[in-house]
């Protein structure tokens, strides 16, 4: 598998507050497993982690936050230059995350 | 349906609208196209293709041989003038008058339809088992798109698991772009393999390719583990290691020899199920099988559904594969352009009996592998009661063993009593395999546990995406009030 990625076929985004580099076309849990990022979520009731797991839109477990929009299927939307992605916890919904 | 369809001077050409640009869907928008009628084919990715032929979101550094799924997209692009291609949409719904929701870029829409080819393909069926949430357990299709549209390898141990022959396939990909396939496990045994060699020999091109799949893992190395389950996935925050051990013809596991094998990637999958929701929500009846998702829509020697107008082809319609899903694709062409008018009943006839027979040929050897793939009853027991088997609502196999305890023996009073398929998946994942604990367990029958229920929205979608609704296809979609 290619490692030395030509900086110029690059596109930039930023994952809980650190920087990687993905190829352009990339899905979002692409780039993700590439950056050895597995861990995508967690869930609302027991905090378990989740990953990439169907790759094609059926499953909804490798949901991120992408630009601050919450619930995004990583492994349908395109990383794009200057994406901002978190993990996302429970529901992704600010107001209610304090639910038990 | 509207009148004189046989005129050959009628104004109005039919509205037609394809679903899915897999094989089947792209087979029946050409063999449209080819008859001079025009169609527009909507599909969720942004190159057509499908899952087995998806277009490299990654230019690929090594020249990739033209496949059938490169020749399809070159017929397509020739008839670019009478084939509408709208990537990136969703369906949302299915309306009465086969008036269908999308979603794109640009918001929603309504697409009006004399005639709906439904060819909405299959997904990977993963029944649960202790540790199958874990991330670094994917799907083998999953692993398979990563390293070949991606660009990206899947792990640096990975393990295949499941059984069919995708995973050869899979495996081959993996280990042909570098990646360290620690071994195969799948739960046929060899000598199950033997007793189904008559239907298998049914179309001896088939057979060669999966001796040759064989023969490649063989020559490449890797440990094919034949009559063996996986059990469980192990690992703290993410998979370190899976559990396998032998099973029996009924897939039972003998947990007294079970064995660790290191590996970060799990790649598991019994086979596929076809996807319903589209089917569903349009009205079709539906007819109970054997096979994984345990459901398929009825058709006609066509592929015309129980409602009219509405049409399906490809895996959507029963697992079969690419090959047939192309065959099945044409077929819906020719009846779809039949009962437009556009050729006649006869020429339709003449041109169906080849693919027909072919379809016959290629249905002997589907039995045969049906037959040593369809799942038996000991996968329906690896889960454990902590075992969560709804991953959207993560509701345990505990919960659901004391509502079916209680009396919920169907999908619906199961989803009532515990939530089982109340999330953004919409049940595609839990389903299936809850479907077949049932029937399993000698609880209920297929036809009584029922099909899922989709509804609409199909795919999850912001109210936001539904406000900024754009303009239909046609005039005839109501307007905005005041604006007329």
């Amino acid at each position: 598998m290619s490692t030395s990625v030509l900086r110029s076929e690059t596109v930039q985004f930023e994952f809980e507050g650190r920087q990687f580099l993905a190829r352009p076309g990339q899905s979002v849990a692409a780039a993700l497993w590439s950056a050895r990022e597995a861990v995508l979520r967690t869930t609302a009731q027991e905090g378990a982690p989740r990953g990439f797991f169907c790759g094609m839109g059926v499953c909804f477990d490798c949901l991120v936050t992408i630009d601050g929009r919450p619930n995004r299927q990583g492994c349908l939307v395109p990383v794009t230059d200057g994406m901002v992605i978190t993990r996302q916890h429970g529901t992704g919904n600010p107001a209610r995350e304090d639910e038990p | 349906m509207s009148t004189d369809v046989s005129d050959p001077a009628v104004e109005n050409s039919p509205r037609i609208v394809v679903v899915g640009a897999g094989p089947a869907g792209m087979a029946a928008a050409i063999s449209l196209a080819e008859r001079g009628l025009s169609v527009t084919i909507v599909d969720q990715a942004p190159r057509p293709g499908g899952q087995i032929y998806r277009f490299p979101a990654v230019p690929s550094t090594k020249p990739q041989e033209p496949d059938r799924g490169a020749k399809l997209r070159h017929h397509l692009a020739e008839h670019a003038g009478r084939i509408a291609h709208l990537p990136e949409h969703h369906v949302v719904g299915i309306y009465p008058e086969r008036r269908l929701g999308v979603c794109g870029p640009d918001g929603f829409r309504i697409l009006e339809s004399d005639h709906l080819v439904l060819a909405p393909g299959a997904y990977e069926y993963v029944p649960p088992f202790p540790g199958w949430t874990l991330p670094g357990v994917m799907t083998p299709g999953a692993a398979q798109q990563l390293v070949k549209s991606q660009g990206v390898s899947p792990g640096r141990r990975v393990l295949l698991a499941g059984t069919g022959p995708f995973l050869l396939v899979v495996a081959l990909a993996l280990h042909e772009m570098g990646v360290t396939v620690v071994g195969i496990a799948d739960t046929l045994r060899r000598r199950d393999a033997f007793w189904k060699l008559p239907s298998l020999l049914a179309d001896g091109k088939l057979l060669k390719q999966g001796l040759d799949y064989v023969g490649g893992v063989r020559k490449a190395g890797i440990p094919l583990l034949t009559g063996h389950i996986v059990t469980r996935a192990e690992g703290h925050g993410r998979l370190e290691q899976v559990v396998v051990a032998p099973c029996d013809a009924d897939w039972v596991p003998d947990h007294g020899r079970s064995r660790p094998i290191v590996a970060d990637t799990l790649c598991i999958g019994y086979g596929f199920v076809p996807r319903l929701g589209l089917a569903q929500l349009a009205g079709c009846e539906l007819t109970p099988t054997n096979l994984p998702g345990g459901w398929i829509p009825v058709t006609d020697a066509w592929g015309q559904t129980s409602v009219p107008g509405v049409w399906t082809a490809g895996d959507g319609a029963g697992v079969a594969g690419s090959i047939v899903a192309e065959l099945a694709g044409q077929l819906v062409g020719l009846g779809v352009a039949s009962s437009c008018g556009a050729i006649a009943g006869t020429e339709a006839e003449t041109s169906a009996h080849p693919i027909r027979e072919r379809l016959h040929q290629l249905s002997r050897f589907r039995k045969g592998l049906d037959a040593l793939g369809s799942p038996r009853p000991g996968l329906s027991q690896l889960a454990d009661e902590s075992t969560v088997v709804c991953r959207c609502e993560e509701i345990q196999r505990s919960e659901v063993d004391a509502a079916i305890a209680s009396g919920s023996t169907t999908l619906r009073s199961l989803k009532v009593s515990t939530r089982l398929g109340m999330g953004p998946c919409q049940g595609r994942m839990c389903q299936p395999a809850c479907a077949r604990r049932l029937v399993d367990l000698g609880c209920n029958t297929v036809q009584e546990v029922g099909p899922p229920a989709f509804r609409t929205p199909l795919v999850p979608v912001t109210l936001g995406e539904l406000s900024g609704s754009t303009e239909s296809n046609n005039s005839s979609t109501p307007e905005p009030a005041g604006a007329s």
